[in-house]
């Protein structure tokens, strides 16, 4: 917005420039960088203690064919609790078949056990899958078999080198939606927000140049709040299986988004070219400062499915890891810097209408 | 004070003088919880809570309404010369504010009578209502404030008042589910907190903007 002292470079002031080359770098790392390796199936899903089973392990991006006599394979009960597999047999890339005895006896009594596999070898590194199959108790228990629980760690683990993004269960490819659902936010967010301190500027010098910045920054909040939506209701349908399942996040973002609608359809109805500046000042101010607690403090209040609350994973952790945030924060930088340049651009327009 | 007392008693007076303004009101909250009432047959304590709150939003929107919309324009002029904007703004959410809180044990009295009383905390119902009738009456004298400038100001209060409310609604929802005993939370101090946070937030800022808006 304060444009005419910055440097340029073939005409174009040179932020631009910097959020276009960010933009792109972002897109191309963003859709090309592979993901890691992992477990997307294992079958049976529900096995029987105290019996031997053959478990059919479908990979995702793996490549079992490179270390066909290394693989390893254990199923995590707890922490150190596992049972390593008697044989893996590997098919090809994506498929291979694990031979496990399951101990009729538990170190703890529960209704049934989940039980977390874990492969291991050379070339992919660790895949881990939580949960993968359910152990029923046995009917005769053996306690001497206690033993077995213990028998074997999880040792000497691969560690996959090279540029990837992380494999999660049941996120898989949709984890880059990160890098462009959460700055839309961001971007919206920052967006309002600006919009408000200029209303604040109107409010105190009445200079109509405010009001037509507060506008155009406005409308172009209210798109990329629109295309937040739009990319979280995607990733929604991938992995909630519903593009709309009135999680609070859901609802109080849709909410923002009607009640600067609403301020466009009040501006709209009013006639008087100082009037309509002043009732949009006001109300954006007033706006701005109940979209706080609706977004930033009633979400945290409610269980949500959202990634971030109850016990969900986001940003942090496991989840994003140095690969995706070398994505993350430069697609936040210019997906924000995008913004201010397209309001920048909606302002002139209406400036020489 | 004493002359935001005098506004206040003024407006009452005038509304108390046209019966059909309270009427209308009550006939209004009768007709609505009838109609939802009708639709439901019963009401579990759950459901009470949130057909009593969407009831009295839109009793209260109704009832708000016409704030600023009875007088004369010769008449806000007179009032200019006279009063501070804050001292008419305060004024009209006081009056307002009983407006509501008539609103509100009109609707509690008479969804008692449809649908049994289904409050087990009666203190803390009152309190809550109480707060939403303070919440909603100066975030909606500010609303119809605004929209009363513009050409269609019936629908366009409702249209930016209702987005509005909801940070207020939820919380008040909270407060109900705890006066109602429906949820296993034994403690509302934090709700509380957080509505009257959110209530300080809107009359500090429909206070402050109040004046500003109001100059025409």
């Amino acid at each position: 917005m304060k444009d005419n002292t910055s440097i340029k470079f073939f005409g174009l002031a040179l932020w631009k420039w910097f959020s276009m080359l960010i933009l792109i770098y972002v897109f191309i790392a963003g859709w090309l960088i592979p993901l890691n390796p992992g477990i997307i199936k294992v079958a049976p899903e529900s096995i029987k203690a105290g019996e031997s089973v053959v478990l059919e392990v479908t990979g995702y991006n793996s490549s079992f064919v490179s270390d066909t006599a290394q693989v390893r394979a254990w199923l995590r009960l707890t922490g150190d609790t596992v049972i390593k597999a008697q044989h893996v047999q590997v098919w090809d890339n994506r498929r291979l078949t694990a031979s496990f005895y399951i101990p009729s006896v538990f170190p703890m009594r529960q209704e049934a056990y989940p039980l977390t596999l874990i492969l291991d070898h050379d070339t992919d590194g660790t895949s881990v899958l939580p949960n993968a199959v359910f152990a029923t108790p046995a009917e005769n228990q053996n306690p001497a078999e206690m033993a077995l629980w213990f028998s074997d760690k999880v040792e000497h683990v691969h560690v996959k080198s090279g540029i990837q993004f992380p494999f999660r269960n049941i996120l898989s490819e949709t984890i880059r939606n990160t890098y462009f659902h959460v700055p839309m936010w961001f971007t919206m967010i920052l967006l309002f927000a600006v919009s408000a301190w200029f209303s604040l500027q109107y409010y105190r010098n009445g200079q109509i140049v405010y009001d037509q910045k507060s506008v155009a920054l406005i409308r172009v909040g209210i798109l990329f709040g629109i295309l937040g939506l739009v990319t979280g209701m995607l990733w929604a349908k991938n992995t909630w299986n519903a593009y709309w399942s009135w999680d609070v996040k859901q609802n109080m973002s849709a909410i923002a988004l009607l009640i600067y609608a609403a301020l466009m359809v009040m501006r709209s109805s009013v006639e008087d070219q100082m009037q309509k500046a002043r009732l949009t000042a006001g109300y954006n101010i007033f706006a701005f400062a109940l979209l706080i607690p609706l977004l930033f403090i009633i979400p945290r209040m409610t269980d949500s499915l959202h990634p971030g609350n109850g016990g969900n994973p986001a940003l942090g952790g496991e989840d994003l890891d140095n690969t995706m945030r070398m994505v993350f924060y430069p697609a936040v930088i210019g997906f924000i810097l995008l913004g201010l340049w397209i309001s920048q651009l909606v302002y002139r327009t209406e400036k020489l209408k | 004070m004493n002359r935001i007392w005098t506004l206040v008693s003024t407006e009452a007076r005038i509304e108390l003088r046209e019966r059909y303004a309270l009427s209308g009101i009550l006939l209004y909250v009768l007709s609505a919880s009838f109609i939802v009432f009708s639709i439901w047959r019963q009401l579990p304590p759950k459901e009470w809570g949130l057909t009593f709150w969407v009831i009295f939003l839109f009793c209260s929107l109704m009832a708000v309404l016409k704030t600023f919309g009875k007088e004369s324009e010769g008449r806000y002029f007179y009032y200019y010369t006279l009063y501070h904007p804050l001292e008419l703004f305060i004024a009209k959410a006081l009056y307002n504010m009983v407006l509501l809180l008539f609103i509100f044990l009109m609707l509690w009295f008479v969804l008692s009578i449809m649908a049994g009383n289904q409050i087990i905390r009666v203190d803390w119902f009152m309190i809550t209502g109480l707060m939403a009738c303070t919440g909603l009456s100066f975030l909606l004298t500010l609303i119809t404030s605004i929209a009363i400038k513009t050409q269609q100001n019936a629908s366009l209060t409702s249209v930016m008042a209702l987005p509005l409310m909801i940070p207020l609604l939820i919380n008040l929802l909270r407060l109900t589910a705890y006066s109602l005993g429906t949820t296993p939370d034994d403690n509302p101090w934090n709700e509380f907190m957080m509505l009257s946070g959110i209530i300080s937030l809107v009359v500090g800022l429909s206070m402050w903007l109040f004046p500003y808006l109001w100059r025409s």
